[in-house]
């Protein structure tokens, strides 16, 4: 477990450079040096007044599975949402004015709403099995020359 | 799990953008960035629906709100699975929003924007009209940075 430093919220008052016992935090990225860091010592989470800096696990626990009730249930909601998808982004093209912008509304929310089913039914974070299992599942497929067969690849090296 | 088809490429390209949005939230820039660029393959090959209107995704929506709301609501409590219970509470109130928005734009046409803008909750998908953006989302409590505004 190591910590990250989300840039965005980092005030620059710089007290993790001065609690870290290794130096992981005084680096030219503006990123915590991962191989000094020392694991779970979360000193320069504490000591930072903007929660900037948060510990990451390195290797996560296989997700908890969900009953095949639940499953079948999200993955239906999932496909509905992603037809309703479908259908607002075609009007969204075809349409002007409130029908476009409403129609634009609604493709993004259904999309929101698909991603929390998908969250929900085994693929809430990447470090899992069924991740795994749909990426490697993506190389069997006859995609054709313009799949990025390369993403997934590194993926599968990377998780 | 999910198994590759023609049929859930859309459900697929859902997943992707998740997990590159899970990624993120991880600090692993890259592994979001891939995660995108496959979003992206799956994005451009999701089955277009061409013929449709607005109209028709009333009897879609009605559906979920009486069926597949209801189905996975009663399975995560028998399954006391209080995480899919909470996408499930979260989801059936959007989706009612969904429905109130289409019947009011069936009335109001054009003029259904006269008095305020669309705003989205990036968190839970909630849809607002609304004149500024608003304070907190009404149904996830997401505070109002998590709204952008449909231009």
């Amino acid at each position: 477990m190591h910590a990250v430093r989300n840039i965005k919220l980092c005030t620059k008052d710089c007290l993790c450079l001065f609690v870290c016992p290794t130096g992981a935090t005084n680096t030219e990225t503006g990123q915590i040096d991962a191989d000094k860091c020392l694991d779970g010592c979360r000193l320069c989470v504490d000591a930072c007044p903007s929660h900037a800096i948060s510990l990451v696990y390195d290797r996560y626990p296989e997700v908890k599975r969900k009953t095949s009730d639940v499953q079948s249930a999200l993955e239906s909601l999932l496909d509905n949402k992603v037809v309703q998808e479908a259908i607002a982004l075609s009007v969204a093209e075809t349409s002007e004015g409130t029908a476009k912008k409403l129609a634009t509304a609604l493709a993004k929310s259904n999309r929101i709403l698909a991603e929390d089913c998908a969250r929900e039914s085994g693929y809430l974070i990447a470090q899992s099995d069924a991740v795994r299992q749909l990426l490697a599942s993506m190389l069997d497929q006859p995609y054709g020359e313009d799949f990025p067969a390369d993403a997934v690849s590194q993926l599968l090296e990377l998780l | 799990m999910i198994t590759l088809s023609n049929e859930n490429i859309g459900a697929v390209a859902s997943i992707c953008s998740n997990l590159a949005k899970a990624c993120e939230k991880q600090h692993r820039a890259q592994e979001s960035k891939l995660f995108l660029q496959i979003e992206q393959y799956f994005n451009e090959r999701q089955v277009k629906e061409s013929k449709h209107g607005l109209i028709d995704l009333e009897p879609l929506i009605q559906a979920d709100i009486s069926q597949a709301y209801v189905q996975c609501e009663d399975a995560a409590i028998a399954a006391e699975d209080r995480a899919s219970l909470r996408a499930v509470t979260w989801g059936k109130k959007v989706t009612a929003i969904h429905k109130s928005l289409l019947s009011r734009y069936a009335k109001q046409q054009e003029a259904l924007l006269d008095n305020g803008q669309l705003y989205l909750c990036e968190a839970c998908g909630f849809i607002a009209i609304s004149a500024q953006v608003p304070d907190m989302c009404p149904i996830c409590k997401a505070p109002a940075s998590r709204f952008v505004k449909i231009q």
